[in-house]
């Protein structure tokens, strides 16, 4: 491509890689396959909101690199990349409908197409419909580009929140129509598959009023509570989490059945995070074989509980200790012999040892023992005296129970002696071992309690399931899992739950999604390396009591006259 | 009276001898420098008495302990600290945590007294954060204990990796070029701060450093390595009149004014 070409027309080269990405999301099958869902009722469906929103992003970022190089260029580069954007789009369709293209890209279909042309009968008009699309695109984008950063924002989020709303329309649907007075209005929303037009509109004034309000008023509502004597902030902060509990409590009743089976998972994973964040997050030991430890839990517990082996015939409360136990000793078995190593070497090693334990399982000499291919059936439910915990609800609270233990551990060791220990080991190893310390001693306590939450989350998995087979402890879930944390903000443990409800959450309820799991994975992740380094939850630099005693110590130093006020 | 002595050392990396046979005493709450050429063995000593190299013969004793195969985190708790030549603070945490973490060895709380929040596990972290408070005002960073490591500006950074070393109470602190990279002012005030040290808390100090300056202004004894080798030994000025350091210094041939002390 000729630079001058693209220097003189900013629009051209980014235009040409969103007509790619168009083209690629079209032939992968993503736009036909989200097309089932509407977000507004015949206005526009999943995929074409996929396809904007993309269109729009890229034209946005024309304009960007347009209004850099001069204020005529904004609108020019905008519809220059939206042009193009169009016209890579309408080649596919043309060249669909001259060759069969399903030889090779099985989901080129005619369904597609017509997805493309706006469901014009006529191709040329449908054609035509989509460049004029592009050019809307393009203006639009630019106009996005000149207005002031505020009212950008609102917009932005109030359109955001519109297509987040129409895409979990069967999260927010069936949980307020149980509600009498909310019911009308969500069948007002709601009245089929995706949201009604007077329903988005008033999402829309609501959501940007909002936003509105909040990007003039914020500043000052912050600076109030900042400004807060400790006493009160700290009664405010003690609210938030008491709401956030009885929310946590109450959220089954209200879900159902399906959503809570999926909080259940997504409080796996939370389980699982938190304890790979203490091994990667705290102590920056990358372990990628993470799953032996979430096996491990499971099949102690299957094999101590299931009646089908026949050698124990413990309860569950029987069982559990003994499994984290396992869990925490192979923890320390598998953290001795990669003590020496570092980075990519300590990843391979463990990686090897997660599918040394998998195919273990899986092996045949050892099925009498471990059910082999097959796998360990009938685990029993826990109980307390007489309480089963058997439907997806009841479980839920078993893991809420597990993951509410698993955080107070974590937070009350994070801010410890030991907690600075393994961060130091993070930043600097050597230097962490020329300040006094025990390198062996603080890995292994990193492995072994890693393993320990993550045999904990296994055994409530063995029990959720009432079996196990060795498919379920493959190395996606080790992946998932680093993912799950790299997500959520290395080291961060809201971060943790905020990624297992983004990575694990969202696919579950997005039925759509499930073929594309691993490839949103992966654009989810270079996302956030590009564009939120620290995740989506990061940890705030810690302002501990301690700061508060030292602001104390300026005050009185100040009222003595002693100290300059700090600027 | 010697606190830590030094005897027949030699350190090799395959076939290059980094520091051959050499004998070093360092007397208690003396400021005792080590200066050389590039290249001169002066950082692999440090890492030799901190630990983190093994020499093949030789003794270090620190009184009357020898250091020789114990591990870099042993030796601190005996009571050795050290700062690098090119600042090795822990970029990602407070400067707080920084010195939290040099108090490390000093903390008795296990895991269970963390995580149960025992009275003796609360009582300790509330002293330890006291005295990394002390602390930070001892370097003229008080204040800034909030702000992240690598967000301090250079000189400050120079202090935060000396009191990091300081909090692990320390008998000997090993000194790796700390006035590197500073003007005339703050090498100054960096020799002030050095012997402040030195005679508050009765420590003895033990430094690299290529600012004749700074060796020659606040130095009691000085040893200079070439090629691993001592070469010379004494009062700063009794150093600067050797010909064998000028020629070290300057190349062969320069030792041939007499000197004016």
């Amino acid at each position: 491509m000729n630079p001058a070409l693209t220097q003189r027309f900013p629009g051209i080269r980014l235009g040409l890689i969103g007509g790619a990405c168009l083209v690629l999301l079209s032939l992968i099958g993503m736009v036909e396959a989200f097309n089932q869902r509407e977000i507004i009722s015949d206005v526009i469906s999943m995929g074409q909101t996929l396809l904007l929103l993309t269109a729009v992003f890229i034209g946005y970022l024309a304009a960007k690199r347009g209004r850099e190089r001069g204020q005529g260029l904004v609108f020019g580069a905008g519809i220059t990349a939206g042009l193009i954007m169009a016209g890579m789009l309408a080649l596919l369709v043309l060249l669909g409908h001259a060759i069969n293209m399903r030889q090779v890209f099985i989901n080129a279909s005619p369904a597609l197409f017509q997805i493309l042309i706006f469901q014009q009968e006529e191709l040329w008009a449908g054609i035509g419909l989509l460049m004029l699309a592009g050019v809307l695109i393009g203006l639009s984008a630019a106009l996005l580009c000149l207005l002031p950063h505020w009212l950008r924002r609102v917009i932005t989020t109030g359109l955001c929140s519109v297509a987040v709303v129409g895409l979990l329309q069967d999260l927010i649907a069936p949980i307020f129509s149980a509600w009498d007075p909310l019911a009308s209005l969500i069948e007002l929303i709601f009245p089929g598959n995706g949201l009604s037009i007077s329903g988005a509109v008033g999402l829309l004034i609501v959501v940007a009023a909002l936003s509105a309000f909040w990007s003039f008023k914020g500043q000052a509502v912050q600076t109030r509570i900042q400004a807060l004597p400790p006493q009160s902030r700290r009664g405010l902060n003690l609210a938030a989490l008491l709401a956030g509990v009885i929310v946590l409590l109450v959220i089954p009743q209200v879900l159902g059945l399906f959503l809570s089976e999926v909080m259940t998972i997504v409080g796996l994973y939370v389980l699982l995070g938190l304890g790979l964040n203490i091994v990667v997050g705290f102590a920056g030991l990358l372990d990628l074989g993470y799953v032996a430890f979430f096996a491990i839990g499971s099949y102690t517990m299957a094999i101590l509980t299931s009646p089908e082996l026949g050698f124990f015939d413990w309860n569950f409360w029987q069982a559990l200790p003994l499994a984290i136990l396992f869990g925490v000793l192979a923890g320390v078995i598998l953290g001795v012999p990669v003590l020496k190593m570092r980075g990519d070497y300590l990843a391979i090693a463990t990686l090897g040892f997660g599918e040394i334990i998998r195919i273990m399982v899986l092996s045949d000499f050892l099925r009498p023992w471990l059910g082999g291919a097959q796998g360990i059936g009938k685990i029993p439910k826990a109980e307390i005296a007489g309480f089963e915990f058997a439907t997806p609800q009841e479980i839920y609270y078993l893991i809420l129970a597990g993951c509410a233990l698993v955080g107070f551990i974590s937070w009350r060791l994070r801010d410890s002696r030991l907690g600075r220990a393994w961060m130091a080991v993070r930043e600097d190893e050597d230097v962490a071992q020329a300040m006094g310390i025990n390198l062996v001693a603080t890995k292994l306590l990193a492995f072994a309690t890693g393993a320990g939450f993550s045999a904990l989350s296994g055994a409530i998995f063995a029990t959720k399931l009432g079996s196990v087979y060795p498919h379920s402890f493959n190395v996606m879930i080790s992946i998932n899992i680093l993912c799950v944390i790299i997500v959520g903000g290395m080291g961060s443990m809201p971060g943790v739950a905020v990624g297992a409800l983004a990575l694990v959450g969202l696919p579950e309820l997005l039925r759509e999604f499930a073929d594309y799991r691993l490839l949103v994975y992966g654009a989810a992740l270079m996302a956030m390396m590009l564009l939120r380094p620290e995740g989506l939850w990061p940890e705030a630099t810690r302002q501990r009591e301690l700061h508060e005693e030292e602001s104390v110590v300026r005050a009185s130093k100040l009222a003595e006259g002693t100290a300059e006020p700090r600027s | 009276m010697a606190v830590v002595t030094i005897t027949n050392l030699t350190k090799q990396f395959g076939g290059l001898v980094a520091i051959e046979n050499l004998d070093i005493e360092v007397k208690e709450q003396s400021i005792h420098s080590v200066i050389g050429p590039n290249g001169a063995g002066k950082t692999t000593l440090f890492n030799c008495i901190t630990g983190f190299y093994r020499p093949e013969i030789g003794d270090i004793r620190l009184d009357d302990h020898s250091l020789v195969g114990l591990m870099p985190d042993q030796i601190v708790r005996h009571g050795i600290a050290r700062t690098y030549q090119n600042i090795r603070l822990f970029p990602d945490l407070t400067a707080m945590e920084n010195i939290l973490v040099g108090l490390h060895s000093h903390l008795r709380s296990g895991y269970f007294g963390i995580v149960l929040g025992l009275p003796a596990t609360r009582k300790e972290e509330k002293k330890a954060s006291e005295e990394a408070l002390r602390l930070l005002k001892f370097v003229n960073l008080a204040g800034k204990g909030d702000l992240l490591a690598k967000n301090l500006p250079y000189g400050n950074q120079r202090r935060l990796e000396i009191a990091r070393a300081l909090a692990t109470r320390p008998k000997v602190l090993c000194l790796d070029e700390p006035a590197a990279g500073m003007n005339p002012k703050e090498s100054q005030d960096l020799m002030d701060f050095i012997r402040h040290l030195r005679d508050a808390l009765g420590i003895t100090i033990l430094l690299i450093e290529h600012q004749m300056r700074v060796v020659m202004g606040i130095s009691e004894k000085v040893t200079v390595l070439d090629y691993g080798k001592k070469i010379a030994e004494g009062t700063p000025a009794e150093v600067q009149c050797n010909p064998q350091v000028i020629e070290a210094y300057l190349g062969r041939g320069s030792a041939t004014q007499p000197c004016a002390a």
